[in-house]
């Protein structure tokens, strides 16, 4: 907390309000600020003068304006002058032209260029000052600072102050400048002099300004990648430098980060390699030029590790486009003892990554598929990054494993990712001085060797990688991290996808009951070129003594004890972690396991009112993309979904949960419709939200929605579901009018409505139930759910045959003349609201929907009896008839649009 | 994607912002969203505790130093994980800037270095530097090995 008197002066504003020369002064009587008692006053008190200094914010800027337009300048008024950006600017043009002395110095390097970083964009009338202290100045300080206002004028690519650097807003320069009509300067005016100076200086190969160099191309780097021809300028600088010092005779000097030793040349190389690399990786990349491809690979061997991560990133890039290129040019860097196999163990994580990705690409490419020796020697170093000290690194290798690369894999891509991780082993390579044999020989006889860390000591005898990767995440899931915790609990989703789409494409051999080991033998024979004959019988026999503890070390015992750790961190108080662990459990979830524990995980997490809305729609997507997955889960998952409607009304977002209905709707089959349907309407039968009198219940059942607004939420929800019911019973139910079997007015008709109801639920049940619904919710919801419950019930009357249409007709009826209120009476549940004169004050509503209905069986009565007398009489069909017919059909059609769509 | 890196002192104010590749209608969105992140969370934790958020496929971490609170925001390869390299990097430049965990006032005396460092540490939307004592010898203008 800030504190004290002085803190309350202490904003991005005060940094700026003071003048520099009087800071100087105040400044070297005491450097550092005076630290102020650390008991102050709370921090409310700091609020008024903040927002204060965020008013002077826009007069700072006014101020500007006026200072650059000077007719219409005001002397400010203040006590305490801010400095002002014109001030600021000033001072840096006379300070420039006395760089040399001392003072300047100082007032540059501690005033000047400090609050300038303040504003959010630079003035290009700067620049040529800048220019100036670029080129006299000596001191390196200074010289930072210019360097790092100069990348920010290149960067300012649209001219409105929206660059991203933040900070105090300003005006758009270019515009002032044409206010101004004489001497404004514009980006344009000064951004070929930078460019100019900045290219000259980051080819000077003279050793004296290696360091600006370096500089000189990072600020060049800012300009934007749409200017070609000053990006066709740093290509030709950096394959310039690269060309001279890309080439690596000596081994980099493995392990040492940073300080590499050697003599003042090999630290001249190295700094060079790295700045012209690092330049590389932000343009553009031009994966036709091959110097691009040649340059990269070099890379992989400088000794500055933040080089080769770029130099990774970039072949990275490359080999999702040209894999074989790509692995023909790495050759033997990726054989043991090569460069790339080096990556394994440099001090930085993104090169790791980098190299996890690129193994990746290279062992799954198509275009290698001639060379499998190839392909299975990345597939190795990928495998070996499953013991990477990082869980960055780590989570990489096992997504990458998984066949998770970016978002566009197949699902056979997927399904052929669990299989690799169920089934592969990790060997490692054999130190080229000791022969396999020995090796193998010594670990059966001797205990492990001791050595410095474990991942190598673990590494000695060949894995599986599902234990490792099962090792590691659960270990992973002990962690305090909440990073750590979020990312393991993402992969374990990814997992689960991956499983799903084993599944859903029926591979076979999926037994998560076997015997891990067992698979070693199916993973040998598929790339059994990789082992020759005595190291598959090491392995094995390893593997078999490591298996030796029973039935834990299937897939099944091992995902299982996964599960079991995941499950626990929903205790987390990170609400965006345990959202992470609940996606991982939904499609971890199989369909033919139990969900009770899923069911109820869900239902006491959505009682915590902490979670954000947004964050439970997200959950509800992944309901929706699992049951995209599986859609024999469609039944689970809208049971899942319930939960979050009765639960949590008032955060879902009613589309959202639509979606997911329609879709498990649609795609759970002919079998499975009934049921979907169901799970759906079953939100209509929950007793209505009372409020107030529900809290201490935690029922799934039960609904929570104790505020007003939860109230109105689930309401909505109500509508959208007797919405739902009346658009997609009849398909639910396969009912359809043109499609009935049974003719109308068959004998049904003449029974009266008691027996006509038994007669339709037995034939149809589904859509029995459904009119039953929304009865019930035509006249005992509010009057918001009546109306949607009666449109739904038009829109089923005229789809479907009969006798569910002629029920419908009498209960609309009965509902718009009031007499219904009567025989439900028992049922009505009091809402507070007046009924109006018709009962349900739906009259206005349903007199049209009546009259429809009348138009279609008048037109149906006339239609029959036509028929009749036709047959009786033997008469054919006159045109003029027919044609009367088929108008009677077009105005019932458009009558009958108004209130649904029918084919 | 490194999308976004805030500062911001414990009312909320932003200090410091670098974005890069969020388009200047959504930042704004970004700002509030970030802020209230911090004002729900980072009250009592401790100093360089790791949070975590996430928004689509847009992850979050954030932490507070002593006045300040930071948050970082990535896409892609800058998972949880990967954000947290990122302000760990960050954070002890900071650290080394003001000597240990700043008050406001430090920090803002620190302004000009710190952006230095900022723009040694995350360049075009990519992390850079991570070690504190190369980026202390980019912020004088040494090469990252000394010659």
């Amino acid at each position: 907390m800030a504190s004290g008197q002085d803190s309350a002066g202490t904003t991005l504003m005060d940094l700026i309000t003071s003048h520099p020369s009087e800071v100087a002064a105040a400044s070297t009587s005491s450097n550092s600020p005076a630290p102020s008692s650390t008991l102050g006053k709370p921090t409310t008190m700091e609020r008024k003068p903040k927002r204060a200094s965020l008013m002077q914010i826009q007069n700072d800027t006014i101020a500007v304006a006026k200072a650059l337009n000077p007719v219409k300048a005001i002397p400010q008024r203040q006590n305490r002058k801010p400095v002002s950006y014109a001030q600021l600017a000033r001072s840096i043009h006379e300070l420039a032209a006395t760089s040399d002395q001392k003072a300047s110095q100082r007032q540059l390097l501690h005033h000047v260029f400090p609050k300038l970083a303040v504003y959010n964009s630079v003035d290009p009338s700067l620049a040529p000052s800048l220019l100036m202290l670029h080129q006299q100045c000596e001191d390196r300080n200074i010289l930072r600072y210019v360097y790092y206002y100069l990348a920010r004028i290149l960067s300012d690519s649209d001219a409105h102050g929206l660059s991203p650097g933040g900070g105090i807003p300003t005006p758009n320069w270019d515009a002032l400048a044409g206010i101004d009509a004489v001497g404004g300067v514009t980006r344009a005016d000064v951004v070929p002099r930078i460019l100019g100076q900045l290219t000259s200086e980051a080819s000077n190969a003279d050793v004296e300004f290696h360091a600006q160099r370096l500089a000189a191309l990072k600020a060049l780097t800012s300009v934007s990648a749409s200017d070609s021809d000053v990006v066709a300028k740093l290509y030709e600088i950096v394959f310039d430098i690269l060309e001279k010092v890309g080439d690596t005779k000596q081994k980099r000097k493995k392990g040492i980060f940073g300080k590499q030793g050697g003599d003042k040349e090999s630290s001249i190389r190295s700094n060079l390699q790295y700045a012209a690399i690092s330049a590389l990786r932000r343009l553009p990349l031009d994966p036709g030029n091959p110097a691009f491809l040649h340059r990269a690979i070099q890379g992989v061997s400088f000794a500055d590790p933040i080089g080769v991560r770029h130099a990774l990133a970039i072949i990275s890039d490359i080999a999702t486009r040209d894999s074989y290129s790509v692995a023909m040019a790495l050759g033997k860097l990726a054989q043991p003892g090569g460069a790339l196999v080096d990556v394994l163990h440099l001090h930085d994580v993104l090169a790791r990554i980098s190299l996890a990705r690129l193994c990746h690409t290279l062992s799954r490419a198509r275009s290698l598929d001639e060379r499998p020796d190839i392909k299975s020697q990345f597939a190795s170093i990928l495998y070996q990054l499953l013991l990477d000290p990082s869980d960055r690194v780590c989570f990489e290798a096992i997504l990458c494993i998984l066949g998770k690369f970016d978002n566009t894999e197949r699902t056979e891509e997927r399904a052929a990712g669990w299989i690799r991780l169920t089934r592969e082993i990790l060997k490692l390579p054999e130190a080229p001085s000791i022969s396999s044999k020995d090796n193998t020989q010594s670990r059966d006889a001797l205990p492990p060797k001791p050595k410095n860390d474990k991942p190598g000591l673990k590494s000695k005898r060949p894995q599986p990688l599902f234990k490792l990767a099962m090792r590691r995440l659960e270990s992973s899931f002990r962690s305090f991290s909440r990073p750590v915790l979020h990312a393991a609990a993402r992969v374990v989703q990814e997992m689960g996808k991956s499983r799903a789409a084993a599944y859903a494409l029926g591979v076979a051999g999926i037994d998560e009951g076997s015997q891990l080991y067992t698979y070693s033998d199916n993973a040998e024979s598929i790339d059994s070129d990789l082992n020759n004959g005595s190291q598959t019988e090491a392995s094995r026999k390893a593997l078999s003594l490591s298996n030796g503890h029973g039935g834990k070390d299937t897939i099944a015992g091992l995902l299982g004890s996964l599960l079991e750790v995941v499950r626990t961190t929903v205790a987390c108080e990170c609400v965006y972690v345990r959202a992470m662990v609940i996606k991982a459990l939904i499609w971890m979830q199989n369909p033919h396991e139990s969900f009770e524990e899923l069911k109820d995980i869900i239902a006491c997490e959505l009682s915590d009112p902490a979670w954000p809305s947004a964050l439970l729609n997200e959950v509800l997507l992944t309901l929706h993309a699992r049951f995209k997955a599986t859609p024999g889960m469609a039944v689970t998952l809208l049971e899942i979904a319930r939960i979050f409607a009765t639960k949590a009304p008032g955060k879902i977002d009613a589309d959202v949960l639509q979606l997911l209905w329609k879709t498990c709707l649609v795609g759970a089959g002919p079998d499975g419709k009934h049921t979907a349907l169901e799970a759906v309407t079953i939100v209509l039968d929950l007793p209505p939200p009372q409020p107030g009198s529900m809290s201490g219940l935690t029922s799934v059942d039960r609904v929570s929605a104790s505020d007003p607004k939860s109230a109105l939420a689930l309401q909505r929800l109500v509508q959208a579901a007797v919405w739902f019911l009346g658009e997609n019973a009849n398909y639910a139910a396969s009912e359809y009018a043109w499609e009935s079997a049974t003719p109308p007015g068959t004998a049904l008709m003449m029974l009266d409505a008691d027996k006509m109801v038994a007669a339709a639920s037995s034939r149809n049940p589904t859509l029995a139930g459904a009119l039953t619904r929304l009865q019930r919710c035509a006249f005992s919801g509010s009057w918001e759910v009546r109306i949607v419950a009666a449109q739904a019930l038009i829109t089923i009357a005229i789809r479907s045959g009969e006798p569910y249409r002629l029920q419908i007709y009498e209960f609309l009826h009965a509902l718009a003349q009031g007499g219904v209120q009567t025989q439900f009476s028992e049922l009505q549940l009091s809402n507070g609201e007046d009924q109006g004169a018709s009962g349900t004050g739906l009259g206005s509503l349903i007199s049209p929907m009546l009259n429809v209905l009348d138009e279609m069986y008048r037109a149906q009565d006339d239609l029959i009896r036509d028929m009749r007398n036709h047959d009786n009489n033997k008469q054919e069909w006159t045109d003029e008839e027919l044609k009367q017919l088929y108008e009677t059909h077009e105005k019932l059609l458009d009558l009958v649009s108004l209130f649904c769509f029918v084919p | 994607m490194l999308l976004a890196v805030l500062f911001s002192n414990s009312e909320g104010n932003i200090l410091i912002e670098r974005f890069h590749g969020v388009p200047s209608e959504e930042r704004l969105h970004w700002r509030s969203f970030l802020v209230k992140l911090g004002a729900d969370n980072l009250k009592g934790a401790k100093n360089e505790e790791l949070f975590v958020a996430s928004h689509k496929s847009v992850y979050i971490v954030y932490t507070i130093l002593g006045d300040v609170c930071i948050y970082v925001v990535g896409k892609d390869e800058y998972d949880e994980l990967a954000l947290a390299e990122v302000i760990f990097a960050i954070t002890s430049a900071v650290k080394d800037v003001c000597s240990k965990p700043p008050t406001e006032r430090i920090f803002l005396d620190k302004y000009g270095r710190i952006c230095l460092c900022l723009d040694e540490i995350v360049w075009k939307g990519m992390l850079e530097n991570t070690d504190k004592d190369r980026v202390k010898r980019l912020i004088r203008l040494k090469p990252p090995t000394d010659v």
